[in-house]
């Protein structure tokens, strides 16, 4: 019981601290360099992808956080990145109250069972020679936490939480289709009752009449678990309906975040707006009606960015500030909403 | 405006090693001069397969065309040698894959594979074709265009990839442009480039256009008419507005349900279609949709529906389906209250 009180308590601290709110994972200057090599016997490195390139946010509990942007900028990695999946280059990843990127061995494999991925792919990230019930059972295995017996009864009890019959447990990947695939790899992630899961893409390799499904089921089981979701996507339109708030990535740096309608309603950072009216809207009387901002040319080389702001060569209201200044930084233009571009300064 | 094609009860199966797969189960409908059709489409409803048997592309074996016809122009495609069915492909009808990265051959500079088509459809000389394709790079918005022509696909992007196969798509002034999911493999803001393009080329050269997709947001922007297809059948077609503002069969509007909006706050729960999409290798009987549809009557699992005119919506709005949706659900909503 005394427990349960002191962590109340402590949770009410932190909570006036942070704007009512517990903060979860906190992101500071992450970044994620890959190396750049040239040379057969000898390699020396030339230069670095900066795949990810100083980002900063937090995650509070039990929100969705949806991290977007086009291919190439960075999301995926900072997913990654902050699970230590890949180990980051500089900055600071606390989770729980605890730092994640000097943890080693086993104290950041206990930390794992606190934070899990589901990914885009559900036909390359199942092993297609286990079957299902393996698959499921196998996290628990390696963090030993059941008895064989008691871990068939909790995965058929999986299974039927994300919606399977636990009837095929002893089947193999390929006898399923992609949505559910889908579910065997969110069941999975839930194996170890994680408090947070990055989504990263879960739903971009599904059919259309399929992604309600699996958006749906990640809905009810934020609901019932309290899960945290770092939901990484480029579908715009769905990361409106299931995140919280929403972080736009563009050449490894976040560019704007915020609360998902502040950032829709009222997008400040000039790729926001353009990222925006680019997204289609199922209704050809709205289409016929939008203005579109058509971005010239493509995103830069994240090896080779630009000097001044990352994105002052696509930009149509860029200025001279904009070409000589290294990025701006992220200021609050309204309460919780920031973004980082000179024209808002 | 007259009919620039009319396909009929086309059938296609693939004769695999699995099991027979019943790809496209009678597909008909008539495509007029200048009009843009938008099929829509989940994977395995028979939209692409459809495609590539009008372009005479079916790998024979497996695939078969059992019956059907296509009249274009006074002639019918599928009856067509291998020979003239060469010289229709690229000078009369034109395709663009999903994929550009795979769909140019990487080992010839884009000049080559630009000029291809012009000197064996238009005959030109080297020197015309040369001069025309830079004039096609910079159509299609490519800067410094004569020298891009010595370049090899693996120098540009992804979004410049796609613009150089709609030049070559387009570089001998089709009068049908075929686009199989031109933009799936783009970002978004790359796929609004493409399509602003697009539309653009088509006022100018004015030809008719087949955008395959499965983004009902892509077509909502560009096709004068939509097509539902599902389990290689076509189950709701028309004038986009009629279509999407007054779905009457219940996957067109499950799948308008089940897509969140932009310009929507999010805290409506997205209906979703239970189940999952037919296996292609069981020969369908009835509406294929029927397993998933709440409102299947008994005579959906056992007669295919024909295609009819939907009574009191626009001209051309045709529906494949027993129940009547409108009826069904108001009598839904009064139960409910």
């Amino acid at each position: 019981m005394d427990s349960v009180v002191g962590s109340k308590v402590m949770q009410q601290q932190e909570q006036t601290q942070n704007e009512d709110r517990e903060v979860i994972l906190s992101v500071r200057g992450l970044k994620k360099h890959f190396p750049i090599t040239a040379g057969i016997v000898i390699q020396r490195q030339v230069g670095a992808v900066k795949a990810v390139d100083g980002v900063d946010f937090d995650v509070y509990k039990g929100e969705t956080l949806g991290l977007v942007g086009e291919s190439g900028c960075g999301k995926s990695t900072t997913g990654r990145t902050i699970l230590q999946l890949y180990r980051p280059t500089a900055g600071s990843v606390v989770f729980e109250g605890k730092e994640l990127t000097t943890m080693r061995g086993n104290e950041l494999r206990q930390m794992r069972r606190r934070m899990q991925i589901i990914f885009q792919d559900p036909f390359a990230s199942l092993n297609p020679r286990m079957t299902v019930g393996n698959i499921v059972s196998e996290p628990l295995l390696v963090h030993n936490v059941m008895s064989k017996n008691e871990r068939k009864e909790y995965v058929s009890h999986l299974l039927e939480k994300v919606g399977l019959n636990p009837f095929y447990i002893n089947r193999y990947p390929h006898e399923f289709s992609g949505g559910q695939r889908q579910r065997i790899g969110i069941a999975r992630a839930l194996a170890l009752n994680p408090s947070f899961i990055v989504a990263d893409e879960p739903i971009s390799a599904l059919d259309v009449s399929i992604q309600a499904q699996v958006v749906n089921l990640l809905e009810d089981l934020q609901q019932e678990l309290n899960l945290t979701y770092l939901f990484i996507a480029h579908d715009l339109s769905m990361v409106r309906h299931i995140c919280d708030r929403v972080a736009v990535m563009y050449l490894g740096k976040v560019v704007e975040i915020g609360p998902t309608n502040l950032v829709y309603d009222n997008p400040l950072h000039p790729y926001t707006q353009a990222l925006l009216s680019a997204v289609p809207v199922p209704d050809p009387e709205v289409e016929e009606k939008r203005r579109r901002i058509i971005l010239t040319g493509d995103v830069p080389s994240p090896a080779n960015p630009p000097q001044g702001c990352n994105f002052s060569t696509r930009c149509p209201v860029s200025f001279d500030l904009c070409y000589q200044e290294p990025d701006p930084p992220l200021i609050e233009a309204e309460p919780g909403h920031f973004v980082a571009c000179h024209r808002v300064l | 405006m007259g009919v620039l094609m009319e396909v009929r009860d086309l059938v296609t199966r693939f004769y695999t090693q699995e099991g027979t797969v019943y790809a496209v189960n009678g597909v008909s409908y008539d495509l007029q001069e200048g009009e843009t059709l938008g099929i829509v489409g989940e994977s395995g409803s028979g939209k692409s397969v459809h495609a590539l048997s009008i372009m005479g592309l079916i790998p024979q074996p497996p695939g078969k065309i059992e019956s059907g016809s296509v009249m274009f122009q006074g002639r019918d495609l599928l009856k067509l040698s291998r020979d003239q069915m060469r010289l229709v492909r690229g000078a009369e009808i034109a395709m663009i894959f999903q994929d550009p990265m795979t769909s140019l051959n990487p080992v010839l500079k884009i000049g080559t594979q630009l000029t291809e088509g012009l000197k064996l459809h238009l005959g030109m000389t080297q020197s015309q074709a040369e001069n025309r394709a830079a004039e096609l790079l910079d159509m299609v918005g490519i800067p410094d265009a004569r020298k891009r022509l010595d370049a090899y696909p693996h120098q540009f992007s992804g979004g410049m990839r796609q613009r150089v196969m709609i030049a070559i798509g387009l570089s001998c002034n089709p009068k049908l442009l075929i686009a199989d999911e031109p933009t799936t493999a783009l970002d978004v803001t790359i796929q609004a480039q493409i399509i602003e393009l697009i539309k653009q080329l088509k006022e100018e050269l004015g030809m008719a256009i087949i955008w395959i997709t499965h983004d009902l947001g892509v077509v909502a922007g560009i096709a004068d008419t939509l097509q539902v297809m599902y389990g290689g059948m076509i189950l709701e077609r028309g004038p986009i507005k009629a279509v999407m503002h007054n779905p009457h069969n219940a996957y067109t509007l499950g799948l308008m349900n089940s897509l969140p909006r932009l310009d929507e706050d999010g805290n409506r729960r997205l209906q979703q279609i239970e189940g999952s999409p037919p296996d292609m290798r069981i020969e369908p009987v009835g509406d294929p949709f029927a397993p998933r549809n709440p409102y299947a009557t008994e005579r959906c699992f056992k007669e295919r529906p024909p295609l009819r005119q939907v009574e009191g919506s626009a001209e051309g709005h045709l529906v494949a389906a027993w129940y009547d949706l409108p009826a069904v659900l108001k009598a839904e909503a009064a139960q409910n209250g």
